[in-house]
């Protein structure tokens, strides 16, 4: 597991060319990869939260907006600095996350994809209806980060949370905790028979992940300026959705190059208007129905090529790459 | 008393066609055993094949009805084949998920390519019949009363084919078990197609009647398709009595809520904020919903 | 090869379990003594596998105890059932199909948070060796064959050197060469004083490792005790009525 092989050299490519890019892309594309992002540090939590411990999850942008809201109201109504608000936000959020993994404990599969969903509505629609605090659909404005007219410092911060994210969940992964983890999603029974403490690790999942949606949510608020609760109708989750499965949802970095392919081609589309979520859903039917995995750990097999192990009975054994290395 | 009366009679109408809706979508869970995200859609497209039936061939608008409920037969069962089928195989791994993805993917490719085909602007069908119903303190539209009238009838005779019919009943077996129903001589694969395009016939179904109420446009399957996640949830998934009732009974409850609650914002919000609060509680305290059945029953 | 810690007492009193009107599992009760291998048979529905279920804590019986080595294990959750030293198998196996054959191993080795992954490791190897898996190590487990999975499963049970091992049906599906595998794996452990109940259907196989036999039909236990004196008891050939040659045992 020390050795380096294709898959990280493809990393840390990608690592570097994103790094490089504001310099090339100019500013409108430079926006464009600061939003990008946003939805990187969503899909790569919700494939940790879905793809990593079957915990399919549609309130994940909920969280993300109440980071948003979260910091944005504590800053405005009550006057806390950003230093402040911040980490409270946060720590909200994974309290939040840790009472939404306690509920659905019982449930799985669509019943605990309904549930989330109800509980995002119904985020949406307090946020839509407590116009005194919110101000509603006419959108919260926050104050931005930065000063000055360049996206780039905010490019820079959204790459870093990834990175970072990414080493975290990555880390976690590496632990124990990631390890029951993958034995709970392929096997939750099985799981429990052999002693894993399900209930344990579901809602520290949940409380990880959803840390990091509202991360992501607090940066996505202090950089675009404006909030609305347009950010958690059904269409975003699904986006983020599609992204996670369309990059990998069992693959972090695969989730963030999904995002960062997907928003950008939507936005290089933009010109044919609806036409790029026609091709978004198609897109989505596709890799399901023939990559179930994802396209970039397809990728990352066709790099990671072994040579089948050589075994007394080689009929029955057949060594395959299903699984994706975290990194 | 009227205020009262009208609410409840509209919310009536409205529960009937959800009622409707949710009868495919918890028919499609007990079979295939799977909730099609993307039967919001579905809903949206009966509307439009009705409107374009209507306005493109010039059949009547009552006859738009069955053409909306036979094309979406049609495309249901395309979809299942196409995309559900190799659910059944070991192919797919975690079928759970592959079910939610695609029919997610489903409402994605089809609600943005209505808009790309039939434009963002509402379009308005032409009524069943014009005029309004006035009797004693009741008013009410016929093409609301025509509406409830076709909703009765297709349930009615949803309730009769599961109960009464040789398919129907070969539906019900194989939601209670696939393999018990294959060693009986049902072809489950069959049943799947099968259930897959009556649910979809029943979600078209709902869309026509209410076209010429609220008119069409290219989002107006989300929020009735939450509705239905939230009634088959209430209703048990798997019951169609069930559906039956928990959708009159959201419908009932929407409209009264609409109507009484003082802040208009706040009213909509939260009346639909309230049946999304049902879902929540029903599935924290008895998962299989309160009428709760695994399989396909009608009470 | 694996040495088994000192096996403790074991009785379930009374258990009830109710799905839905239906009465899965109704007044069980059963004690084993220390090193005891039984036998637990049944025709389809008797409520063996709901029993299995209840033992190994996957689901919580309506009245009932279950007391293992003086501890009443009801009302913990299922992991701590595991934990608390029950090994179970399932009736179709249920292995971590992408994990490969060392790490299914290890799942439950590491689940003592005192326990490094080296020793897990270790562990995991010592009961490849005992199954037999050496060169299947690094395999998925999803690639093998039924049998196979079986012997997984049954590996995967001990990891944690349980006090009482329920085997679900362990023969079921299983070629011959393979079950002939099986049964002496099980009567190994029995020699080495494991604690075991063998639920299965195939009664030829059950017999030539249990000496010993409790008989379930619609949820209740119709018998208990030496398993040639059993299998005569009229009670248990009527609720087998229909298929007497399963007494007889199977061709």
């Amino acid at each position: 597991m020390g050795s380096i092989k294709g898959t990280h050299v493809l990393q840390g490519l990608l690592l570097l060319l994103a790094l490089a890019a504001p310099v090339v892309i100019g500013p409108y594309w430079t926006h464009v990869g600061a939003l990008a992002w946003y939805y990187a540090l969503l899909a790569s939590s919700w494939a940790l939260l879905a793809g990593y411990a079957g915990q399919f999850s549609f309130a994940h942008v909920a969280f993300a907006a109440l980071g948003g809201y979260g910091s944005a109201l504590l800053t405005l109504r009550l006057d806390l600095p950003l230093a402040l608000s911040v980490p409270l936000t946060i720590i909200i959020a994974m309290v939040l996350g840790a009472l939404m993994g306690a509920l659905v404990l019982r449930l799985s599969g669509p019943y605990l994809a309904l549930f989330t969903l109800a509980i995002a509505e119904i985020f949406r629609l307090m946020l839509v209806a407590e116009e005194d605090i919110t101000r509603g659909s006419l959108g919260l404005e926050v104050p931005h980060l930065f000063s000055g007219n360049s996206d780039a410092p905010y490019y820079y911060l959204g790459l870093g949370l990834v990175v970072l994210g990414l080493l975290a969940m990555n880390g976690l992964l590496m632990t124990r905790i990631g390890f029951f983890l993958r034995a709970i999603r392929e096997d939750e029974h099985a799981a429990q028979a052999s002693g894993v403490n399900t209930t344990l690790h579901k809602i520290i999942v949940f409380v990880a992940t959803s840390a990091i949606a509202s991360v992501a949510g607090i940066y996505y608020a202090h950089f675009v300026g404006i909030l609305s609760p347009n950010m958690v109708i059904i269409p975003e989750m699904g986006l983020v959705i599609a992204m996670a499965v369309i990059g990998g949802i069992e693959s972090l970095p695969g989730a963030v190059v999904g995002a960062v392919v997907i928003y950008a081609a939507s936005e290089m589309l933009r010109d044919y208007g609806e036409w790029r979520f026609v091709l978004l859903g198609l897109a989505l039917i596709l890799v399901q129905r023939f990559a179930q995995n994802g396209l970039f750990p397809f990728i990352e097999r066709i790099l990671d090529r072994k040579p089948a192990a050589a075994s007394a009975s080689a009929k029955v054994v057949r060594p395959e790459g299903e699984y994706a290395n975290p990194s | 008393m009227t205020y009262f009366l009208l609410l409840t009679t509209n919310g009536l109408v409205i529960g009937l066609i959800y009622a409707l809706m949710a009868a495919g979508l918890t028919l499609v869970f007990s079979v295939l055993k799977v909730v099609n995200f993307g039967h919001g859609s579905l809903y949206m497209l009966g509307g439009y094949a009705s409107y374009y039936a209507i306005s493109l061939i010039g059949v009547p608008p009552i006859l738009g009805i069955v053409i909306a409920m036979v094309a979406l037969f049609i495309f249901g069962v395309a979809f299942e084949r196409l995309v559900l089928q190799p659910m059944y195989t070991d192919k797919v791994e975690r079928k759970d998920e592959y079910a939610i993805i695609v029919t997610f993917g489903l409402t994605i490719l089809i609600t943005n390519l209505a808009l790309v085909v039939f434009g963002p602007f509402s379009k308005s069908p032409p009524s069943f019949l014009q005029g309004t119903l006035i009797a004693g303190p009741l008013i009410l539209p016929y093409d609301r009363l025509i509406a409830s009238i076709v909703a009765i009838v297709i349930l009615a005779g949803l309730a009769w084919f599961l109960a009464r019919t040789s398919l129907g009943q070969a539906l019900d077996a194989v939601s209670q078990s696939r393999e018990s129903a294959a060693v009986i001589g049902i072809n489950p694969k069959r049943m799947y197609t099968i259930a897959f395009g009556l649910g979809s016939a029943l979600a078209g179904g709902a869309g026509a009647l209410i076209a010429p109420i609220f008119a069409l446009s290219p989002d107006m399957g989300e929020l009735p398709g939450v509705q239905a996640f939230i009634i088959i949830v209430l209703g048990g998934m798997g019951s169609v009595g069930g559906s039956i009732i928990g959708g009159i009974l959201l419908g009932i409850v929407q409209g009264l809520g609409v109507g009484y609650l003082p802040d208009p914002n706040r009213a909509l919000a939260y009346t639909q904020a309230f049946g999304a609060l049902l879902l929540i509680v029903v599935l924290l305290v008895r998962p299989t919903g309160l009428f709760g059945r695994a399989h396909l029953r009608l009470d | 090869m694996p040495t088994p810690p000192e096996a403790p007492y074991f009785a379930a009193r009374q258990l009830q379990k109710h799905f839905g009107g239906i009465a899965a599992v109704d007044d069980f009760s059963a004690e084993l003594g220390r090193g005891e291998i039984v036998g637990l048979i049944g025709p389809n529905g008797s409520g063996k596998t709901t029993t299995i279920n209840l033992v190994a804590g996957a689901f919580r019986p309506d009245t009932g105890t279950i007391m293992l080595d003086g501890r009443n294990l009801v009302g913990q959750p299922a992991y701590a059932f595991a934990r608390g030293g029950i090994g179970r198998t399932f009736q179709v196996p249920r292995l971590f199909r992408r994990m490969t054959v060392l790490e299914n191993l290890m799942v439950p080795a590491l689940t003592n948070t005192r326990t490094s992954r080296r020793q897990a490791e270790a562990r995991a190897r010592e009961i490849l060796a005992f199954v037999r898996f050496e060169h299947l190590a690094d395999a998925y487990a999803r690639t093998l064959s039924g049998g196979q999975q079986k012997l997984l499963e049954l590996g995967r049970s001990l990891m944690l050197r349980p006090s009482l091992l329920l085997l679900d049906e362990p023969f079921a599906g299983v070629h011959p060469r393979l079950l002939e595998q099986i049964v002496e794996h099980i009567r190994t452990l029995s020699a080495q004083g494991y604690t075991i109940v063998l639920v299965d259907h195939n009664l030829d196989a059950v017999r030539s490792v249990v000496r010993r036999t409790l008989v379930m039909a619609r949820g209740r236990k119709i018998a208990d005790g030496p398993s040639e004196e059993v299998l005569q008891d009229p009670a248990v050939i009527q609720a087998y009525t229909g298929t007497r040659k399963a007494i007889e045992g199977r061709a």
